[in-house]
């Protein structure tokens, strides 16, 4: 991870060096300005798939269209490949899939690639047999000749994620890519970005399908009101801590929040008819004690899970602690409201 | 250059799906069909003896001075002043409603090039700003051009070659008629560029050729202004485009008469370039 880059030569392990950012968005006459990025500084390392994750209005399209260009940067600086992000040339490698994205919808397919190919000084010979191969292999090639007025959302997505990939990008830029996408349709767009990072593309990713980011990225960064306010792996930030979820049922009739109560722990109940509690115990001994004593009094184990949050999990419990300490509210009642299904034994706490 | 020529393709691709040109294309091609079929002359000794239009006989007579008497009298009208005349009549219609008309069928066009989710895509290709805009810029002038020239051409060809009189003077409406929509676009596209607003910007380019006309009026109307009026309505004569009066020197290039001030065609390009300079200068500045 490097949040520190210095300004000067191309470190080619790194295509993008983002050095203290900042974007303040300027009102009519001096008055409204809106602060979208603020210091933040950022290197994305070559092959990695890189997810930007944050709320509505955090600045994650506004550092996406900064980095290409589209918006200018008020304060710092940002190089792709070592060159400042306004010189166009910087853009030759890199692939770009806004959200929203509009394409003539009196092209075809075909058509469409062959504009946005011109457009990226790209030989049309190649075009065409890039086109050919990425239309097929994004499920459009029986679609290529087909107007797009005609294609749904999800087909536009694939023709926009083709286009991306027109230039044979060593950059890629997504912002939301699976926006509109059916399942399967989703799985192949994640499969192929899995099949691009294996290439040595590095992939920035902007989603708010956090199921998805965990699933593919190798970092996250997680932007609130423009700052970058987590920086980290995927792993780290999911990773277990210390805590089990232990689902069990009960044959007998036996409660589980009886049985609990009478040693002081709370039961969470569960939709399907079956109890859950979660224990807290950093080592597998305090687990196999409390696995053993529930078994010794007739439960049946269902499922053991270790204790790690989703992506998603963490991205809220982050978020909401921010706001919270914004809006002067004490992180304990955060802490509460945030994880309310987590049960509170003391750590390495025994069975009686 | 690749990049240059596939924006201009992207703008003519545009204009043909939104059935602008073939719009336009077709107008046209009514307008010199019907003056083809529509219009028969029996011309004995250079003077029209037999006008008909549409099958409906006409009484071509023309008031001219009696050199000996200096009387106003009625004679047949020459060949020569037909010509002059049709000609001027087309070229004047072309020039007020072919601009009027080119600037409504293009303003979708620079409404969707400036739309989210497409600018930012043609933004994030290798191609700088200037060499964007520059293109699409390119592309309204280059189908302008070849309407104005396809509509006078041919009705040139049909007048022509009814008569038997070819003036290749009156093609040089064709340059005049491109320009002229080339500075009031500008204004399309400052605004356009500027306040993303469509709407906002067809209305400040008409608003300048209906101003066009006030100003054109300008002898009559100076002297009947206070000293700061005076200053007020000069100002904005030489600032703003002369759209109306660059229609005397139509006239005057057609009739073969010298032209006798070449002001308001000099002052309108120069209009235009500026406004050109700054929409480039907005564009290449502007966040989108």
């Amino acid at each position: 991870m490097h949040l520190e880059t210095k300004p000067g030569a191309f470190d080619p392990a790194r295509p993008v060096v983002i050095t203290a950012l900042g974007k303040t968005y300027a009102g009519a006459f001096g008055r409204g300005r809106v602060t979208a990025l603020t210091n933040l500084s950022l290197s994305v390392e070559r092959g990695e798939i890189f997810g930007l994750l944050g709320p509505n209005g955090a600045g994650k399209t506004t550092l996406l269209k900064t980095l290409l260009g589209v918006i200018h940067p008020t304060a710092g600086s940002a190089r792709i490949f070592g060159r400042p992000v306004g010189n166009p040339s910087c853009r030759d490698r890199i692939g770009f899939l806004p959200e929203n994205h509009r394409f003539p919808d009196f092209l075809t397919a075909t058509q469409t690639m062959r504009t946005y190919g011109r457009l990226a000084d790209i030989d049309a010979s190649i075009v065409d047999r890039r086109t050919e191969r990425l239309l097929e292999k994004l499920g459009l090639g029986e679609w290529k000749s087909t107007r797009l007025k005609n294609y749904s959302k999800g087909m536009m997505q694939r023709l926009g994620l083709a286009q991306s990939l027109l230039n044979d990008p060593a950059l890629l830029f997504l912002d939301e890519p699976t926006d509109g996408v059916d399942p399967v349709g989703r799985r192949q767009i994640r499969d192929l970005l899995i099949e691009l990072q294996k290439e040595g593309k590095t992939i920035f990713l902007n989603s708010h399908l956090l199921s998805e980011v965990e699933l593919i990225c190798t970092r996250v960064g997680i932007l609130h009101k423009g700052r970058m306010v987590h920086l980290g792996s995927v792993q780290d930030l999911t990773a277990a801590t210390g805590s089990y979820r232990i689902r069990v049922e009960s044959p007998d009739g036996t409660s589980l929040a009886e049985w609990l109560e009478m040693r002081s722990m709370e039961v969470e109940p569960d939709n399907r008819g079956e109890e859950v509690f979660t224990l807290k115990s950093s080592s597998l001994e305090g687990l196999n004690a409390w696995i053993d004593r529930l078994r010794g009094s007739g439960f049946l184990i269902r499922s053991v899970d270790p204790g790690g949050s989703t992506l998603e999990e963490r991205f809220i419990d982050i978020i909401e602690r921010l706001n919270a300490s914004d809006s002067k509210k004490t992180p304990t009642e955060i802490k509460r409201r945030s994880d309310p299904h987590s049960m509170q034994p003391a750590e390495d706490r025994r069975p009686a | 250059m690749r990049q240059f020529a596939g924006s201009i393709t992207l703008t003519f691709r545009e204009l043909w799906a939104m059935k602008i040109t073939l719009g336009l294309f077709i107008v046209t091609s009514i307008a010199w069909l019907m003056l083809s079929f529509a219009l028969n002359l029996d011309v004995v000794e250079g003077s029209i003896a037999a006008l008909r239009i549409l099958g409906i006989e006409a009484n071509p007579m023309e008031r001219v001075r009696d050199p000996e008497t200096g009387e106003w009298i009625r004679q047949a009208l020459t060949l020569d002043n037909f010509v002059l005349g049709v000609n001027q009549f087309v070229f004047g219609a072309s020039y007020i409603f072919g601009t009027l008309l080119g600037l409504f069928a293009t303003m979708p066009l620079v409404a969707g090039f400036l739309e989210r989710g497409r600018i930012d895509l043609l933004l994030s290709k290798p191609i700088s700003r200037s060499k964007l805009l520059a293109g699409h810029i390119a592309g309204v002038w280059a189908t302008v051009l070849v309407l104005i020239s396809y509509l006078i051409g041919a009705i040139w060809i049909v007048i022509s070659t009814k008569t038997g009189i070819w003036l290749p003077r009156f093609l040089l409406a064709i340059p005049i008629i491109s320009v002229m929509f080339a500075v009031v676009f500008s204004i399309v596209i400052l605004f356009g560029v500027a306040t993303r607003s469509p709407g906002f910007a067809l209305v400040m380019s008409y608003g300048c050729i209906f101003f066009s006309a006030i100003l054109a009026a300008r002898t009559q109307i100076v002297p009947q202004l206070s000293a700061l009026g005076r200053g007020v309505f000069l100002t904005l004569y030489h600032v703003l485009p002369n759209y109306m009066e660059v229609v005397g020197i139509m006239a005057q290039l057609g009739s073969g008469d010298a032209v006798e001030s070449w002001y308001p065609l000099i002052s309108s390009i120069l209009f235009g370039f500026v406004c050109y300079v700054c929409a480039f200068i907005i564009f290449h500045r502007r966040d989108f």
